[in-house]
């Protein structure tokens, strides 16, 4: 328990130190969060003509709203948390990294549904908006990072009683 | 591989997603109330740690304003009695204290024998973590605001700016959300749900069942 408490905690705060410098920032968190809100207007798009994206803005052409996805909002900090938490469970690097891809897929699934969800929310009413994105949305979003572990957690623990099932 | 089911975890689930928005709107009814303690211990803290720079912190609806000592003149900061206005900056506490309807909700979604004790230790195991939020959160305003009036004070420790940028990071984008997880994590290692979790008692049709 402490080992993983320390290697989790190390894990953590070394990923966000690198998360937040500037090069990182602009070579990686920025592109993608550009590509987390072109994949949102993708999705829209087949059911809402109005909606267009440019950078890491989506944007009502008709009423004119729009939001801008910043850092906080791409997902990127859950998925830092994940990676700590796998990385410091003892498990094979296969596992780990196995978990490490479908769990960041989940994370940006659930975050892809937040930024469409916040959009519409924002188009309707801004205070409503304002209470998800806050402070909702975040709990959300780390409760998908928990129910991956917890998943994870079941799988080794279920390997672990039937190691047959390792070779599955 | 199909993982066989867990009673204790799907009831679990399926009360964090039953409780959650009740808590968090619970809270969001008594936010103002849940802040002031640590609003206080920020203010006491803020004043005595910078005198020459902070006034206090004063609650003005749902918000939290951070008094300086400095006011405007000509876009430039100077002291508040040469100036026409006083500078402050708006805080919102709730973005650190949403850690706490998302304690409970994890607290009472989880089977336990007993829940009030258990969950008055956990948010007094948060409030520090708000505390510390919250002072972060100031040294940011101040420092991006002010710059080497409150950067180089004579006489007064402050972290280098770098370190303030990514603990205000951390206090806003990471803990609010993992500290509860963790305390929760904590507090509930001996039930029935983390024992079936970590295999440390797997009942007898979940292994023949695999």
């Amino acid at each position: 328990m402490k080992r993983f408490v320390v290697v989790f905690g190390v894990v953590l705060v070394v990923l966000f130190t690198i998360e937040m410098l500037n090069p990182v920032q602009t070579h990686v968190v920025v592109p993608f969060t550009s590509i987390l809100a072109k994949i949102s207007a993708l999705l829209i798009a087949p059911f809402d003509d109005s909606v267009i994206a440019y950078g890491k803005v989506l944007q009502f052409q008709d009423t004119g709203f729009a939001v801008s996805i910043e850092a906080g909002c791409n997902g990127v900090e859950a998925t830092i948390v994940l990676i700590a938490a796998v990385v410091a469970f003892p498990a094979s690097w296969a596992q780990r990294a196995a978990a490490i891809g479908l769990g960041f897929l989940a994370v940006q699934v659930m975050n892809i549904a937040r930024i469409i969800s916040l959009f519409y929310l924002g188009d309707w009413d801004l205070d409503i908006f304002r209470w998800v994105h806050l402070y909702l949305w975040p709990a959300l979003i780390m409760l998908d990072v928990l129910v991956v572990f917890i998943l994870y957690l079941r799988y080794l623990s279920q390997q672990h009683a039937d190691p047959t099932h390792a070779a599955a | 591989m199909l993982l066989p089911e867990n009673p204790h975890l799907r009831q679990f689930l399926l009360f964090v997603f039953a409780l959650i928005v009740p808590c968090f709107a619970l809270w969001t009814v008594a936010a103002d109330v849940l802040a002031m303690p640590v609003v206080g211990l920020a203010d006491m803290i803020m004043q005595a740690w910078f005198p020459t720079v902070v006034e206090g912190l004063r609650f003005q609806g749902s918000d939290v304003v951070l008094l300086t000592r400095f006011g405007e003149m000509d876009g430039r900061p100077v002291a508040a009695e040469l100036a026409e206005y006083q500078l402050a900056y708006r805080i919102n506490p709730a973005i650190l204290s949403y850690s706490l309807p998302f304690y409970a909700t994890l607290h009472f979604a989880t089977y336990k024998d007993s829940y009030l004790g258990s969950f008055v230790t956990g948010v007094l195991l948060l409030y520090p973590l708000i505390l510390f939020g919250l002072l972060c959160l100031c040294m940011k305003d101040l420092m991006i605001n002010l710059g080497s009036l409150f950067m180089e004070q004579p006489g007064v420790w402050l972290p280098p700016g770098s370190v303030i940028a990514l603990l205000y990071q951390l206090s806003v984008l990471i803990v609010p959300t993992l500290a509860p997880i963790g305390v929760w994590a904590w507090q509930s290692r001996e039930t029935e749900l983390f024992s079936s979790l970590l295999n440390l008692e797997v009942p007898a049709d979940d292994a023949r069942s695999s």
